[in-house]
């Protein structure tokens, strides 16, 4: 009993060992656009309010409510302490760019009084306004911009906005899925396993892994994980019998705590209670999702039409939908969005790829 | 037979020389392509999104599939996926490698694809795919994503479509099931026009 209960230390992990980091949309991940424009200097300071004015009126930027007109010149020593952005390079008259540039050539045919302006030169404002803190800060270094910060989005971006309880509960929910990706590999399967997660009730309702070498190329672990949970509610269209780590409703424990008695447990195991008093949900919906691996598209799709809650993944694979090639829990026209966190337990879903690793562990 | 050339070739103008030829292969997918007609009619007797498809390999019908999502509470039932397990099973009885069989297996199907469905084509090697009308709201051959001609050098194979076979009938069927309310979905988001 001894060596057996060390052996599981060394193998269970910390909970700082990993960070769960959000999967965000293009545009909240992509470098910042940047669009051209001339700037002058105000020269003379008196004429500042005027000048915002007129300039609103001359030259105003539609579409661009983000940008702050005026900015103040961060060298202390320079005799100009105030910038103004006078108009977009594309609403300029049409310059030679050889020459010097004079502005009087943006006045406007005299509709802009440029008392007080010097001459202007060209500078790049971000085009979009900012929507996460390291675009606000890409996008600062070009020009004063105003942002709307999503708190939220900001925590999650320095991978803080799980708990320690949580972070806890994750690392047990992902340990069902490792466990059941190396069940799935003893029996010749791709180390991938998942499992379905109420967070509510913080209960495992389904685990499952790869079971393509039984026959049937697309039995990856997500869809059978759905399939099982469709089968806890009554429905379903396959059985697993003929894999014992691929179950919906975990009555005891986990797997990986616990293998003994649940592998010996086939099929499903109805659950009474809970759910069909207060009446059964639609498919996967308020469900959480873990898996090893970053899904392939028709996986991450499933999980659309199955209408998941969040999905959580360990390692990005190459032709992935939840980050990697596509972002389909972000995908416009889709009628469904969710987040998507990378990185719970990577270490440990990363190793599954390295065959025989945990082999030595466990015997 | 002036005018019944002519209007093949208005309908398959964008057809790939390939596949042609001559009209042979056109009319094969015609005749198949309404077959799956029934199948999606089945689909919304009984409550379903109502998609009908086949599966077509040597002149025979080796799967036959419709919309099962509310049956089986399974929200990957679609017609596609229901037609590929017949296909896989008739291997499976045979004794044939799947895979030998799905690239010679074309599909027949009333709607486009959606985003999943593409996906599970490409996994199994099917390389073509006729269909009706699009698919705005999931559609995985061009409508929402084009996963057919997309690169993903570990998903399967890539996958040519043909579309557009009577693809009113198809866009009607729809409108008739969504006319009638889903008892088992969600309150839809309205969606902005």
């Amino acid at each position: 009993m001894e060596p057996q209960l060390k052996r599981r230390k060394e193998y269970e992990c910390d909970i700082d060992s990993w960070v769960a980091y959000p999967v965000l949309s293009n545009e909240q991940s992509q470098d910042i656009e940047l669009i051209e424009a001339f700037a002058a200097p105000i020269i003379n300071k008196k004429e500042t309010s005027r000048l915002i004015k007129e300039l609103a009126k001359v030259y105003p930027l539609p579409g661009l409510q983000h940008i702050k007109r005026v900015r103040s010149c961060k060298d202390k020593g320079s005799p100009h302490p105030l910038e103004v952005i006078v108009c977009l390079a594309s609403d300029a008259p049409v310059i030679d760019r050889s020459e010097e540039l004079h502005i009087s050539d943006l006045s406007s045919s005299g509709r802009l009084n440029c008392e007080g302006l010097g001459d202007p030169f060209l500078v790049k404002i971000p085009a979009c306004p900012p929507l996460t803190r390291p675009q606000f800060e890409q996008a600062s270094k070009h020009w004063p911009t105003s942002f709307h910060e999503d708190k939220q989005v900001t925590v999650a971006l320095r991978g803080q906005l799980f708990t320690s309880s949580q972070k806890s509960k994750m690392q047990e929910y992902m340990m069902a899925a490792v466990a059941a990706a190396r069940a799935g590999q003893e029996s010749g399967m791709e180390a991938v396993g998942a499992a379905v997660v109420d967070p509510e009730a913080e209960r495992i309702l389904a685990v499952g892994h790869d079971c393509r070498q039984g026959g049937h190329p697309l039995h990856h672990a997500i869809m059978v994980c759905i399939d099982l949970v469709a089968r806890g509610q009554g429905g379903g269209a396959y059985t697993y019998d003929k894999y014992p780590a691929c179950q919906s409703v975990l009555p005891y424990s986990l797997p990986s705590q616990k293998q003994g008695a649940t592998t010996t447990t086939c099929g499903v195991v109805q659950d009474g209670d809970s759910a069909e008093e207060s009446g059964e949900p639609y498919i996967c919906t308020g469900y959480d999702l873990y898996v090893t691996r970053e899904p392939c598209v028709m996986c991450a799709m499933a999980l659309v039409h199955s209408r998941i809650g969040r999905v959580f993944y360990g390692t990005s694979s190459t032709d992935g939908a939840f980050g990697t090639k596509y972002k389909i829990h972000a995908q416009k026209d889709l009628n469904h969005r969710f987040e998507v966190f990378k990185g719970v337990l990577d270490q440990q879903c990363s190793d599954l790829n390295r065959p025989v690793h945990y082999i030595k562990i466990n015997s | 037979m002036g005018g019944m050339m002519s209007f093949l070739e208005r309908t398959f103008s964008h057809v790939p020389k390939t596949y042609r030829c001559g009209w042979l292969m056109p009319l094969t997918w015609l005749v198949w392509h309404r077959a799956a007609f029934p199948k999606a009619k089945e689909a919304l007797e009984n409550g379903e999104v109502p998609v009908g498809c086949l599966m077509v390999y040597n002149n025979e019908i080796l799967g036959k599939g419709r919309n099962e999502v509310n049956e089986t509470k399974n929200a990957t039932r679609h017609a596609e996926m229901v037609a590929l397990d017949q296909v896989l099973e008739w291997c499976c009885h045979r004794g044939l490698d799947p895979r030998t069989v799905c690239e010679r297996t074309v599909l027949y199907v009333t709607v486009e694809p959606c985003i999943m469905c593409a996906g599970a084509l490409r996994l199994t090697n099917i390389p073509l795919v006729v269909y009706g009308c699009n698919n705005d709201r999931f559609g995985g051959c061009g409508s929402v994503l084009d996963i057919p001609s997309a690169d993903l050098p570990h998903t399967g194979s890539s996958f040519k479509c043909i579309s557009g076979f009577r693809a009113e009938e198809a866009v009607e069927m729809l409108k008739t099931f969504y006319k009638q309310e889903n008892p088992n979905a969600p309150k839809p988001k309205t969606r902005k026009e």
